[in-house]
């Protein structure tokens, strides 16, 4: 049974979406046990795998492997390392969260939860990969359920009133209507999102296809090309950018970014969570498993790009939240800002750094998560995300106030929490070879203090208008789980950080060895195309 | 030359499925005939039955190995004829299933209907089994008959009839060019069967005359620049006849196509990749970035028609075996996706007497089948995991790059977004926008059947291709020795970006 853990995982949503199909639509309660079901078997298993991955032996474990095509040669191909257990541990653990938080979705909720639940499955898909064909199946996979859970669940964000009127309307279809970028209506933000990913999914399928030839194994398999794949010259150099920059475009890397917040803004609450918890992880976790692995010299090369960029990262999205006006704008833009730490930890190529970041990738998870569950939920009582317009709101909602407030504090790395573990092992761990940039996130820090402080003020304090006084507090246990549970994730994670660590470590220092202590070679530059 | 014609009781069993059709259509014929009052339904199920039995067969044929050809090699029988055979006699059975509702739009002659149809798919199926120059002409005009009737079936329709002409004056040059190139062909070699052409040598006569051959044959399959009658017949014929259009004469003509580059034009390899890369690249362009404008449905899925025989070509024009297979697979799953989301449109608009994309806002709340069969269609056409379309995709695309085709893939790639755009605003249409007129649709039990057909054909070669990929390769076993010198036919310094 215990082999298996990996194939339940995956496919309790999958298992969930078909038993969806057969559940009538107006029975709603049955249609969200019934999901909450499936997502609780994926959360279960993925606990159990997390504390019984041996990090003593370390490598992947839990593995499956089933011949797809010998013609092709694809596996399916299954196994999780140190650094994709607790990624899939977050993933799981958003998904269940989301789960309760979209619980009073009313319009097709049948759909809303078959959609919700594909998305889950395909992202935990990535992190178990070991087959670059799968990876990129279950990548493409994840894309698309977000543009229907954007575009019918979604929100739209003010000045999109302006283009509402019937003669206007044929312009939302038109081809000039992806480039106006004033119009932020969630049809918009649904169709930019879906296709800048994908556009960037196909840059890196481009690199994965030259892999594939190049390496002249006809394999996909991951270990395989680890161990015999020679990718050098500047055809290594062409297939690095396009996978890195391919995959960097969901990280969000700047100036890759721009479909982030709009896309964070227009979902619906437990989309957002799924989507920047650990959708934008898969851009570096692709690049860890993809790059890392297979091309470590290349990527010593080439990584200081991602540190150059991390810089602009940081500061760009961290100035944008301080400015922006809109709840979900500034937990979008504080995320893509958040997202260049760990592009610092990755670019460091230090062990302690990788440890960070992966461990970032773990705590941002579930710290932005509980920031957009509760902005969707300030969104659902009051059906606005203008934080002028808000305000006084903690007499309503004392206790999403107190979550918001640990959720803020979380978001900041504040000692306690599983973030300021990772935040400070990135920045000691990046110090010797990137000190510009360790001040850099320093000032970041500051800069998320500075916004995350100035939403929760001109949210949840000051006078109250009036026409929100009807607004009220999660009460009932299942608008609480979701909250407390990932919580007292953050919580436990940062008091007792040991388990988590060792496990990401057991990951990490194989990689880093692999990369910082192979030797040079000499024909660095002069190879040609051909390897 | 003496013409003699001997033909034992073993050579009469390689034409069994074309005799056991032929019967059949003359029965269907002759039933509408003897009993005019019989319900037009039941014509329709006898032509599904008899089908069905071409259909089994067949199965019977590829699982048996039978394999042979007739008339001095005019007539050939294996395992990739039989390949393209099922490919047609399953697209004209389902193609029946789906104009039931619709034939009772048709005043007159709605038993002549049937008839034509599976005139049409005999035709076809000859197609699939021409092994030499004459053969090709013959079964081409003779499949194409049918159509020239059906495509201007709607008589009270002005579109229908100008799509009728459009497609017969057109259809009537091609057979010229066709007729001509073939003339040309033979007067410099001498020759008409495929295998023996491939001996000869590169003279400006013999290459003006494949040119001519491969103009007409473009036109069948709807390649740019041969594309024009396209849009205008896909938009004025009747609904079932456009999906019919846009599936059987393309996969027949790419039997053809097969194995006339294949096996006659082997040596001359490197000369028509060239030109197939330059038809796939502006199919696939044309295609794709015209059909952002449409907004008609039939005129949007004729565009990205002939987009995704560019990508067909891709496959066709990696010239080894694997390409072979790459392509094949790709018929498959174009066929199921393609024909499934025709039986979306022919389902709606049998309701709404509509094919405007605007009427189809608000599809999932009016019907959640039929918006959720054709969002899972356009995903597969756009090649979306874990549909059959990224599978059928990714195969074109590996096949492409062992022969090093960059240019080609990095096209077919931006072209994948490009596609996505437009499908995903009908998907928009579908789900996001709110009906207009909010009551629910009422699909026939045949039109459902049609489309759970496709879904599972979709669904399932997404999921677990692995016994249509083992089919395919043991499809084409006789291209295995196929793996010309490609590699100096596009430098390997075009690799783009600078590589």
């Amino acid at each position: 049974m215990a082999e298996y853990s990996l194939l339940i995982i995956l496919f309790a949503p999958f298992a969930g979406v078909i038993a969806l199909m057969f559940v009538p639509n107006r029975r709603a309660l049955q249609v969200r046990l019934t999901a909450a079901t499936a997502a609780f078997v994926s959360f279960l298993g993925s606990w159990y795998v997390f504390f019984a991955y041996d990090t003593a032996k370390g490598g992947f474990q839990f593995v499956q492997r089933f011949e797809w095509s010998k013609e092709l040669g694809i596996a399916f191909y299954l196994g999780v390392d140190g650094i994709g257990t607790p990624l899939v541990l977050a993933c799981t653990i958003l998904l269940f969260a989301g789960i309760f938080v979209s619980w009073h979705i009313k319009d097709r909720t049948k759909e809303f939860y078959i959609f919700l639940l594909i998305l889950g499955a395909a992202t935990m898909g990535v992190f178990m990969s070991l087959d670059l064909f799968f990876l990129y199946f279950f990548y493409e996979m994840s894309v698309i359920p977000m543009y229907l859970l954007l575009g019918v669940w979604g929100s739209h964000t003010q000045g999109y009133l302006e283009m509402t009127d019937p003669a206007q309307m044929k312009k939302r279809d038109s081809v000039s209507f992806i480039f106006n970028f004033a119009a932020n209506s969630k049809e918009y933000a649904a169709m930019k999102l879906t296709l800048f990913l994908s556009a960037g999914a196909v840059f890196a399928l481009m690199g994965i296809l030259l892999i594939y030839k190049f390496s002249g194994l006809h394999t996909f398999d991951i270990l395989v090309l680890r161990e015999h794949a020679e990718l050098s010259g500047s055809l290594a150099w062409v297939i690095w950018l396009l996978v890195f920059f391919g995959f960097a475009s969901i990280a969000p890397i700047w100036p890759l970014h721009s479909w982030s917040p709009v896309g964070h803004a227009a979902a619906p609450a437990a989309t957002s969570m799924l989507h920047a918890g650990v959708l934008m992880k898969l851009g570096h976790f692709s690049i860890i498993r993809i790059l890392y692995e297979i091309m470590p010299d290349t990527t010593r090369e080439l990584m200081p790009i991602a540190a150059v960029l991390c810089i602009f990262s940081i500061i760009y999205g961290g100035l944008v939240a301080y400015y922006a006006k809109d709840t979900k704008y500034v937990i979008g833009y504080s995320s893509s800002s958040h997202m260049g730490y760990v592009f610092l930890g990755m670019a460091a190529l230090d062990y302690i750094s990788l440890t960070g970041a992966v461990l970032y990738m773990f705590a941002h998870a579930l710290a932005t998560g509980m920031l957009f569950a509760m902005a969707g939920w300030v969104y659902d009582q009051t059906h606005t995300r203008e934080i002028a317009s808000l305000g006084g709101l903690v007499n309503r909602m004392p206790f999403v106030t107190g979550c918001f407030l640990v959720a803020c504090v979380a978001s900041i790395g504040m000692p306690g929490t599983v973030n300021f573990i990772a935040e400070i092992m990135i920045l000691v761990g990046s110090w010797n070879k990137y000190p510009f940039q360790v001040l850099v996130a320093v000032v970041g820090i500051v800069l998320t203090t500075g916004y995350l402080f100035r939403m929760m003020r001109g949210v949840f304090y000051g006078p109250m208008e009036e026409k929100y006084s009807h607004s009220h507090d999660a009460v009932t246990v299942v608008d609480r789980l979701p909250l407390l549970l990932m919580i007292a994730c953050t919580i436990s994670f940062g008091i007792f950080p040991g388990h988590v660590y060792d496990v990401i470590r057991s990951g990490v220092e194989p990689l880093i060895a692999r990369i910082t202590e192979v030797a040079p070679l000499i024909s660095q530059h002069s190879g040609g195309v051909m390897p | 030359m003496k013409f003699t014609l001997t033909m034992s009781g073993a050579d009469l069993l390689l034409l069994l499925p074309e005799i056991l059709l032929t019967t059949w259509l003359c029965v269907v014929l002759a039933v509408d005939f003897v009993w005019p009052q019989l319900r037009k339904d039941r014509l329709a199920y006898l032509s599904v039955g008899g089908l069905a039995v071409v259909l089994v067969t067949l199965f019977w044929f590829d699982l048996a190995g039978i394999s042979g050809t007739l008339f001095k090699h005019m007539f050939v029988v294996d395992r990739l004829a039989i390949f393209f055979k099922i490919l047609i006699v399953g697209t004209t059975l389902l193609v029946i299933l789906a104009s039931m509702d619709y034939v009772r739009r048709f005043r007159f002659f709605r038993g002549e209907y049937y008839f034509l149809v599976l005139m049409s798919a005999l035709g076809m199926m000859f197609m699939s089994s021409a092994n030499d120059l004459l053969s090709v002409f013959i079964t081409v005009e003779f499949s194409t008959f049918g159509f020239y009737v059906l495509v201007a079936y709607l008589r009270q329709d002005l579109a229908s009839n100008e799509a009728g002409l459009k497609f017969f004056i057109l259809g009537i040059f091609a057979a010229g060019l066709l007729a001509y190139g073939i003339s040309l062909v033979y007067g410099e070699t001498g020759k008409i069967v495929f295998s023996d052409i491939a001996s000869a040598s590169a003279t400006p006569g013999l290459v003006i005359g494949f040119l001519l051959i491969f103009a007409a044959l473009g036109f069948k399959i709807g390649a740019v620049p041969f594309h024009a009658w396209i849009p205008d017949t896909y938009h004025g014929a009747p609904t079932p006849i456009t999906a019919f259009l846009s599936i059987a004469p393309k996969v027949a003509a790419f039997a053809i196509l097969l194995r006339m580059l294949f096996v006659s034009l082997a040596t001359f390899k490197p000369a028509w990749v060239v030109l197939l890369v330059a038809v796939s690249i502006l199919s696939m362009t044309y295609g794709n970035i015209v059909a952002i404008a449409q907004r008609n449905i039939k005129r949007l899925l004729a565009y990205s028609g002939i987009a995704q025989i560019g990508n067909v070509l891709i496959g066709l024009a990696a010239g080894t075996k694997m390409g072979s297979d790459a392509m094949l697979f790709y018929l498959l799953t174009y066929l199921f996706a393609n024909l499934g989301a025709f039986a979306v449109v022919i389902a709606v608009g049998n309701v709404i007497r509509s094919d405007e994309i605007e009427d189809y806002s608000g599809l999932n709340r009016r019907s959640p089948f039929l918006a959720f069969a054709m969002l899972v269609f356009l995903l597969s056409l756009a090649g979306v995991p874990p549909l059959a379309g990224f599978i059928g995709k990714i195969y074109i695309f590996l096949a492409a790059i062992d022969e090093g085709l960059y240019t080609l893939i990095v096209v077919g790639l931006i072209n994948v977004v490009i596609a996505l755009y437009y499908y995903l605003v009908i998907v928009k249409k579908m789900y996001i926008n709110e009906p207009v007129d909010p009551s629910p649709l009422r699909i026939s039990g045949p039109m459902t059947a049609v489309v759970y057909v496709g879904l599972a054909g979709t669904i399932i070669l997404g999921i677990y291709p692995r016994p249509f990929i083992d089919w395919v390769v043991g499809a084409t076993l006789m291209f295995s020795n196929l793996v010309g010198p490609t590699a100096s036919v596009l430098p390997p310094t075009v690799l783009p970006f600078g590589g």
